[in-house]
């Protein structure tokens, strides 16, 4: 279960005033959704840690930054994660993934849309998700679950590069006028 | 070079999404850090898709994780901050004292009894001075750089004291003002060897701890 947003906006405060036990609080709360995040894109657990070592400690050094109005404290600390991973992912010595791999993503990829309809806003982006066109949904669950790219996905996907760019812009752009509406 | 609305809205949902890579994620970066407007659409963006990593299972990372992090912020030697910010006040201690004398004389006649001096930590320049008698309920705020104040958006200050949550000491009202403290200055100043300003919506805090970035600290101190 999710700690309530608000009791870590207070942990982070407290952290950019230099608050190490509750930096330490802070960790303990977001740990292991974040670790998930991370070995979910890269896919191996001594990158997942190493990456979240960094993010962590950025986390500390950058606690004065966040704001409380512009996000929740979980979604930039995920921001953080995700963009980090995608970085590491870029190193300049690639291991791509390898073609089981990808073969593997598919079955999975369904598996955590199911697992949305739980909460509320999620269950608002769960509907809308299903109001997509599959090709839309899986590309975009795979992009965002997995970290694949533009690239991975045609290969995966074994389409054009134009048409999966094609099903991610557009899937996104429906994305937003469904969440408007709910 | 500006964005059209089209082409902001298209690269913050394909940068918060992931599939923006290479260089020209590596230019949205950059363009991030200048351009404000990008910068809540990509915001925007997150928000929408943060449910999807509800959906995430949650892993239990490696226990010495929290170990090596701990090491690399040197948190088990380290000074601890206040000690740092004691050491920051020493070498601005006779600063202080003379900011201290030249402060104009306070109603009673008298200099004030507690001083603080809050400065950026990115330019270490004061912005800000806090003054009090021992036994007024007035803090008294005067503002040294005038940039600090943004349209829209409030400063509050906050006493840092030890090993207890921030308490907040008003919300400043301009370049200068007075702030009603709830007791006495030795009472209420007494056991804070810091203060802090955070940035806050209109009007302060809403949640009565700070909930925007921390701008500017600085120590507090007690002349008599």
């Amino acid at each position: 279960v999710a700690p309530p947003a608000q009791a870590l906006d207070r942990l982070l405060a407290r952290s950019a005033l230099g608050d190490r036990r509750a930096f330490a609080e802070l960790y303990q709360a977001s740990a292991a959704q974040l670790f998930g995040v991370a070995l979910r894109i890269l896919r191996r657990e001594d990158w997942a840690e190493e990456v979240l070592q960094e993010c962590y400690v950025s986390v500390w050094r950058h606690a004065r930054e966040y704001s409380a109005a512009r996000a929740a404290p979980m979604t930039w600390m995920t921001s953080i994660v995700r963009n980090r991973c995608l970085d590491w992912l870029r190193r300049p010595n690639p291991e791509p993934l390898a073609d089981e791999a990808l073969e593997a993503l598919e079955s999975e990829a369904a598996g955590p849309l199911a697992l949305l309809e739980s909460g509320r806003d999620s269950a608002a982006l769960a509907r809308c998700l299903r109001g997509l066109e599959p090709k839309q949904r899986q590309a975009i669950a795979l992009a965002f679950f997995d970290g694949l790219s533009h690239g991975e996905l045609a290969q995966h996907l074994r389409q054009p590069l134009g048409t999966v760019k094609t099903w991610v812009r557009r899937g996104l752009a429906r994305l937003r006028s469904c969440l408007e509406t709910q | 070079l500006r964005l059209s609305d089209a082409s902001r809205e298209k690269l913050a949902a394909e940068y918060a999404l992931g599939t923006l890579r290479g260089r020209a994620r590596e230019r949205m970066r950059r363009r991030l850090r200048e351009d404000d407007a990008l910068a809540r659409a990509v915001a925007a963006w997150e928000a929408r898709l943060a449910p999807m990593t509800e959906a995430v299972k949650p892993v239990a990372p490696p226990a010495r994780l929290w170990g090596r992090i701990e090491k690399e912020l040197q948190f088990r030697q380290r000074r601890s901050l206040w000690k740092a910010l004691g050491l920051i006040a020493s070498g601005a201690a006779a600063a202080l004292v003379v900011v201290a004398l030249l402060l104009p004389l306070q109603r009673a006649g008298m200099p004030a009894s507690y001083v603080a001096v809050l400065s950026d930590p990115k330019t270490n320049q004061p912005v800000l001075i806090a003054t009090a008698q021992r036994n007024a309920m007035v803090l008294r705020v005067n503002t040294l750089d005038p940039k600090i104040h943004v349209a829209g958006r409030s400063l509050e200050l906050w006493a840092l004291p030890r090993g207890a949550q921030p308490r907040s000491l008003g919300v400043l009202a301009g370049e200068r003002s007075d702030l009603k403290l709830v007791a006495v200055a030795d009472r209420s100043l007494g056991d804070v060897p810091t203060l802090a300003i955070s940035l806050e919506p209109p009007g302060g805090s809403p949640t009565g701890q700070p909930t925007g970035p921390v701008l500017y600290t600085g120590p507090c101190v007690k002349y008599w």
